[in-house]
């Protein structure tokens, strides 16, 4: 598995893989991560896993450029070996209940339109298999989950909503990801979910993690209402 | 309780420390003074230990009553300062005794400046750090920009008078015609096409409108890479990210925590402060250096640090 190594910066280095995101490439970069903490300790001041790479923030000064090259080079190129990462996801499945209908769901009728697909039909898709989590962040608790059913493949909007509403269900090309706060968007809405993804008084605050398995169950108006889902009037 | 009321809060002031580490992963931004210097140079002054936090002020405006008796300091981009409507030298340590008033007035160059009080706001830090994320409502007194008539706590241990020290003679925000922005080449630098980087180098720039905490987006030729947007990926601070309409944003302290624009590299944080004191209409250049450059950058500026502010 090809990588390359390089500079974020003045303090950060950055581990890119080439290949396709994967649970298993995943499952890599977060073992990366955990070595990486243990090995710089107070040295790392943060690091972050995206869809195929791994940046190390240093604290400034405390960089030993071809140091941590040297290591990051001989710690990935094991972890590609090593038989026990797995390519599953780290979790048992996290269910997160959406209620999909146009009342909360502002882009429901006109994806299925584009796409050719009966509203049942776009729902029995979006929520008939678990996803993966191949990232976090954009927003505090934003979980980017993969991999929607090529028939749910979708454009952004041209125009990104100012205002998207937090528990927004949103897909984008073959993502999908629930708002978790409200704030600006360019995903096409399709359901709204009730539960709460990210609250500072729990710990972790953040209810999804990089490389857990989240299924989405559908749910009616009432299972949303009960569950403190809110509906604005437009 | 030692209170500050804002009876005028300025248009875009909030409570900054040194920002938070450790919540990248979790998409909190870092947040912390946009001027990292002057809230060290603040700190000094008043003889602050615990990396206490400021009053960052965009734009000067800003009028203050203190409840009691307080001792005070402003750094960053220089302004006016008046004690109950009489000139004081604005470089200056100054008590206000309670029921004073403290008026702030438009900075003649750059854009934050810092109030320090002795002591520090005592507002509640969350994940260790008192900055404010607007966009996130964390931190600060209440998650956002402070508004007219906001009360803020103050620590009740003020530091005694004989802490204090003499200003440390910051260099100035200096106006520059052109100001020259050294970045790291790295992230998607080496699949950018040679032309779009050498039109990056050669190209003048101007800070638009359209700067913030977030990031400062610039105006110039457009660069197009051709490319809508990449699998997401962690942004650190400075990154020039680029865009489809080919107007690149540096990425600044309340950045989103990941990005999928393509970006040639990072510009160093030295720099960063520079462009974060720039006011719209400033011209911009890059200009390419290695690690190695950037790193002697740094051990100057904390030379600097460490011979003159603590």
């Amino acid at each position: 598995m090809p990588f390359t190594i390089g500079p974020a910066g003045d303090s950060a280095m950055r581990l890119s893989f080439q290949e396709a995101p994967s649970p298993r490439l995943t499952q890599i970069l977060l073992q990366l991560q955990r070595t990486a903490q243990r090995y710089f300790l107070e040295s790392l001041s943060d690091s972050v896993v995206g869809y195929a790479t791994l940046t190390l923030f240093f604290t400034p000064l405390s960089l030993q450029r071809d140091q941590v090259t040297v290591w990051l080079e001989k710690t990935a190129l094991s972890l590609c070996d090593a038989r026990q990462v797995l390519d599953t996801p780290s979790t048992e499945t996290v269910v997160l209940p959406v209620f999909y209908d146009p009342a909360v769901a502002p882009d429901l009728i006109s994806v299925a339109d584009e796409l050719g697909l009966t509203i049942d039909a776009l729902i029995t898709l979006h929520s008939a298999t678990p996803y993966f989590a191949f990232a976090t962040g954009f927003a505090p608790g934003f979980c980017y989950l993969g991999t929607l059913d090529s028939r749910l493949k979708t454009q952004r909007l041209s125009t990104p909503r100012l205002r998207v509403p937090a528990g927004a269900v949103a897909i984008a090309d073959q993502q999908t990801a629930v708002y978790p706060c409200e704030s600006p968007g360019g995903w096409q809405i399709i359901g709204a979910c009730p539960v709460t993804l990210f609250d500072m008084a729990a710990t972790p605050a953040s209810k999804l993690a990089v490389g857990d398995s989240v299924r989405f169950e559908s749910i009616d108006e009432r299972t949303y209402r009960a569950l403190g889902g809110q509906i604005c009037e437009r | 309780m030692r209170t500050l009321t804002l009876d005028k809060a300025g248009i875009a002031s909030t409570i900054q420390d040194g920002g938070r580490l450790g919540t990248l992963q979790a998409g909190i931004t870092p947040a912390g003074a946009m001027d990292p210097l002057a809230l060290k140079a603040g700190q000094y002054r008043l003889g602050h230990r615990a990396g206490e936090a400021a009053l960052e002020i965009a734009y000067g405006n800003v009028r203050i009553t203190s409840s009691h008796k307080c001792s005070l300091v402003i750094t960053g981009a220089p302004v006016t300062v008046l004690i109950d409507n009489e000139l004081v030298i604005s470089e200056s340590i100054h008590t206000l005794t309670a029921g004073q008033t403290l008026t702030i007035g438009a900075p003649s160059e750059g854009i934050y400046s810092y109030l320090h009080v002795s002591g520090g706001f005592d507002t509640c830090p969350v994940f260790a750090s008192r900055s404010t994320s607007p966009r996130e409502g964390i931190g600060g007194l209440h998650g956002g920009y402070l508004r007219d008539q906001d009360i803020l706590p103050l620590s009740e241990d003020a530091l005694p008078d004989d802490n204090f020290r003499a200003d440390p003679g910051l260099c100035s925000i200096g106006q520059r015609s052109i100001l020259t922005l050294r970045y790291v080449p790295g992230y998607q630098y080496d699949a950018l096409a040679p032309a779009l980087i050498q039109r990056l180098h050669e190209s003048h720039f101007e800070v638009t409108a359209k700067a913030n905490r977030m990031g400062v987006t610039l105006n110039g030729p457009p660069l197009n890479t051709g490319v809508e947007s990449l699998l997401s990926e962690a942004t650190c601070e400075g990154a020039i990210q680029i865009p489809p309409d080919g107007n690149p944003i540096v990425l600044m302290k309340d950045r989103q925590t990941m990005g999928g624009y393509p970006i040639p590299g990072a510009v160093i944080e030295s720099d960063c402060v520079r462009l974060a004191q720039a006011r719209p209409g400033q011209r911009i250049r890059f200009t390419a250096c290695t690690p190695q450059e950037a790193d002697n950058i740094r051990w100057l500026e904390q030379h600097y640090v460490e011979t003159r502010l603590r």
